[in-house]
């Protein structure tokens, strides 16, 4: 088979490349690992209620802990939504020492696109500098005037709402109309405001249309907040909703579900990829393409994966390694509970419908004077204020009819800030092969050793602290916190291993997310992260990954590649 | 779904008790999905009545349907079959006597018969025949068990797994709280009474609440 160009992983930027690539009129295989799961027809517990699922949506704890004992750890896992997450005990990864990891996966058409938390950002120059500021890292070889087109381009085709606030360390983008607040967090955000005018409470910038996209066949957000079960109508961004019929469109995409990519064949002498090996899960049968170009998007470790298992006496440490770095300065965001607050005074207030996002409070520190205590970069938090419901009652003691009573009515409002820090590009954080052992299809598993610092452990004291300070400026009374990330993989922003950097030396792929060893490969999902920010990535993945193609497709035209 | 079926007791005990209390009440019957539960996890009919008794007691009928009333003991007793709300990890310590006994081998309580000995114990006989006392002596216990350094009391997993059971039912979920599966909308700022009734549906309050 020979196509213009093969598409590894059909997640968020995989979604993209087969969509820009096909859209420019080339012929791509797209090759997904998992499953077809088809839009508004194969989201099987969409429209359930909990009554209708045998655990009522909690899920058999019996059957988790033995076949999903990491998935489960997600608070986004559930008896709704386990479908579309990776069997832990069938699809395995180890760990370095004491590394303790929860890697969060989705094996599946639309991969976590289906899954995901739809937080959309932009990065600035105050993240793009980072590396070259403090020297953390290797320099990133762009800027945020390289990607600002870009992030226009993926916010309007995928729909990004939220508020435009002027910020510089959070561009506005191409917004829809925002989702508004509740009366608590306008009341948090004028309190925080007047007394701390550096730091903005605003509305999350999701991607969910709060206006419809009909010519696309997207209506606007019904505000039920069940996103990860898949979205029949389209209103929240994914492969299927989005991307994929795009490409689809244009009648050049070749889709195969189930095969596991194993390998790309390299020859040095041309220094390209002469092919794209896989293995069909059901069948086991060994499978090959070729293509001019090829894009990794099979998320961020599982492409590094891919690169280190095609070593050979030509790439002897993995294709795009001459370097020595592939797999080294993984990154996820130190995450956790920075506060807590019951939030008295509000009981005349309440709400309909389900807004699905919360809000943000985006980095203030570290910017143009650096005030970090302990730390060079940055932090920000994600939270929102809701009503406590009959939940409480597990916490209360009571019986009868008077408990009854108390637990009909929506209860005290509360208000969480979760932060989220900075993670440094460590060579020490880092992904190899496991010879030890083999998965299902016979291909050593991913080992992963990481750790966070000091400089994430400060950051999130600090978070704390400023959490605690600003819910009670609002009149929060502070029940909880913690200054201790969850463990790496936490976050769900698991990125690097294949950095960008300007050095063949130090770095895996140039400023086209194209391999510096490779002239025909390009890295566009999160492994080609030089550092993490403290915003959700997945906007920058795809407009890094919309980006790549435009120059891959260049190349291509110009005979370059 | 992905895994196996779901397990629960076998389909007599199931046709027995569950299934025509469902029946009778109009339920689901798929809300009450079992099939086979190990012999030494399977509910005897005492623990099955004396679960559902209790959940009346805890949440009982007003003018929407008690927890009994939906069968709720049943669920609570499959969710503790099969470890829901933690209630399979091992217990750490501070263990009361009579508690210990109840343990299984690795470490986990056997809620379900502990409760049957300790309210049969608090009795002083059948709780089940001293209907007159019933509430008070849960009462007893439920605030016992919500005193200082008393979070890992295992009626507090009982009555966790039971507020799920009443309140993810159809009757808990739609008569006594409001559904909205499709609210279409959302309103940020809206007056709420005393009389205003939550929704089952706000997802966020159910897992943050």
């Amino acid at each position: 088979m020979e196509f213009d160009a093969i598409v590894v992983g059909s997640g968020i930027t995989g979604g993209w490349a087969a969509k820009e690539l096909t859209e420019a009129g080339l012929k791509v295989l797209m090759i997904e690992r998992g499953r077809e799961i088809r839009h508004q027809q194969d989201y099987e517990t969409e429209t359930k209620a909990p009554w209708e699922l045998p655990f009522r949506g909690l899920g058999d704890a019996r059957l988790y802990r033995e076949q999903y004992p990491v998935q489960m750890l997600n608070r986004h896992f559930t008896e709704f939504t386990q479908n579309h997450f990776v069997n832990d005990a069938e699809n395995p990864y180890t760990t370095e020492g004491d590394t303790s990891f929860t890697w969060f996966r989705s094996y599946q058409l639309g991969g976590r696109s289906l899954t995901w938390g739809r937080q959309s950002y932009r990065w600035s120059d105050y993240d793009f500098g980072a590396n070259q500021r403090d020297g953390h890292g290797t320099d990133w070889p762009i800027r945020y005037a390289d990607l600002a087109p870009w992030y226009d381009k993926v916010e309007e085709f995928i729909g990004v709402s939220g508020q435009a606030e002027r910020l510089a360390q959070l561009p506005d983008g191409r917004f829809q109309p925002p989702m508004a607040l509740n009366a608590v967090e306008q009341h948090v955000r004028a309190t925080v405001r007047a007394r701390w005018p550096e730091r903005c409470l605003t509305i999350g910038r999701t991607a969910n249309l709060t206006q419809a996209k009909e010519s696309e066949g997207r209506a606007h957000c019904q505000y039920r907040s069940i996103c990860a079960r898949g979205c029949s109508y389209g209103a929240y961004f994914s492969t299927q909703s989005s991307t994929l019929p795009a490409a689809q469109k244009t009648g050049r995409l070749t889709l195969v579900t189930d095969a596991v990519v194993e390998g790309l064949d390299y020859d040095p002498q041309a220094r390209r990829i002469t092919g794209v090996r896989w293995i069909e899960t059901k069948t086991k049968q060994h499978r090959r393409a070729t293509s001019r170009a090829v894009f990794l998007n099979a998320g961020s470790f599982n492409s590094v994966h891919i690169l280190l298992n095609s070593a050979s006496e030509a790439a002897p440490h993995g294709v795009g390694n001459s370097s020595g770095v592939l797999g080294t300065h993984i990154m996820d965001h130190a995450n956790t509970l920075s506060a807590m607050a019951l939030m008295p005074g509000w009981e005349a207030h309440t709400t309909f419908g389900n807004r699905p996002t919360g809000v943000i409070v985006p980095r203030y520190r570290n910017m143009d004077v650096l005030d970090g205590q302990g730390h060079t970069r940055g932090f920000s938090f994600q939270g929102g204020a809701f009503q406590s419901t009959w939940t409480s009652g597990r916490r209360d003691a009571g019986i009868g009819a008077d408990f009854k009573e108390k637990l009909c009515h929506p209860g005290m409002w509360r208000m969480v800030l979760v932060g989220f820090a900075d993670c440094v590009p460590r060579p020490s954080n880092r992904l190899t092969l496991d010879r030890t052992r083999t998965d299902a299809n016979g291909l050593p598993v991913l080992k992963v050793e990481f750790a966070f610092g000091k400089e994430e452990h400060a950051a999130l004291t600090q978070a704390k602290a400023e959490a605690t300070e600003m819910l009670t400026e609002a009149g929060g009374k502070v029940i909880a916190g913690t200054d201790q990330p969850g463990p790496g993989g936490t976050a769900i922003h698991e990125m690097g291993g294949a950095r960008m950097g300007h050095d063949p030396k130090t770095s895996v792929l140039n400023k086209w997310s194209q391999a510096h060893d490779a002239a025909n490969l390009f890295v566009t999902d999160g492994a080609q992260m030089s550092s993490s920010a403290c915003q959700n990535p997945s906007l920058t993945y795809m407009a890094l990954t919309a980006r790549a193609c435009d120059a891959a497709v260049t190349m291509l035209r110009e005979g370059r590649i | 779904m992905a895994g196996p079926a779901t397990n629960g007791w076998n389909r007599r005990d199931f046709f027995g008790g569950a299934a025509l209390l469902a029946l009778a009440l109009g339920l689901p019957v798929a809300a009450v999905h079992l099939t086979d539960l190990p012999d030494d996890e399977a509910p005897n009919d005492r623990q099955r009545q004396l679960m559902n008794r209790v959940a009346q007691l805890v949440i009982p009928r007003t003018d929407t349907p008690g927890a009994g009333d939906v069968g709720t003991g049943d669920f609570v007793l499959l969710a503790l079959a099969h470890g829901l709300s933690g209630s399979a990890d091992p217990v750490s310590s501070g263990l009361l006597s009579r508690q210990v006994r109840h343990l299984r081998r690795d470490g986990s309580l056997r809620h379900a018969e502990w409760l049957e000995a300790e309210l049969d114990l608090r009795a002083g006989g059948d709780f089940l025949r001293s209907p007159a006392r019933q509430a008070a002596l849960l009462g007893a216990l439920d605030s016992e068990a919500y005193g200082q350094g008393q979070d890992r009391h295992p009626w507090r997993t009982i009555k966790t797994l039971l507020l799920t059971g009443y309140y993810t039912s159809e009757a808990g979920g739609s008569q006594e709280l409001r559904y909205e599966l499709v609210p279409g909308r959302w309103d940020p700022d809206l007056p709420a009474t005393p009389q205003t009734r939550a929704f089952s549906s706000d997802w966020t309050a159910v897992d943050f609440g």
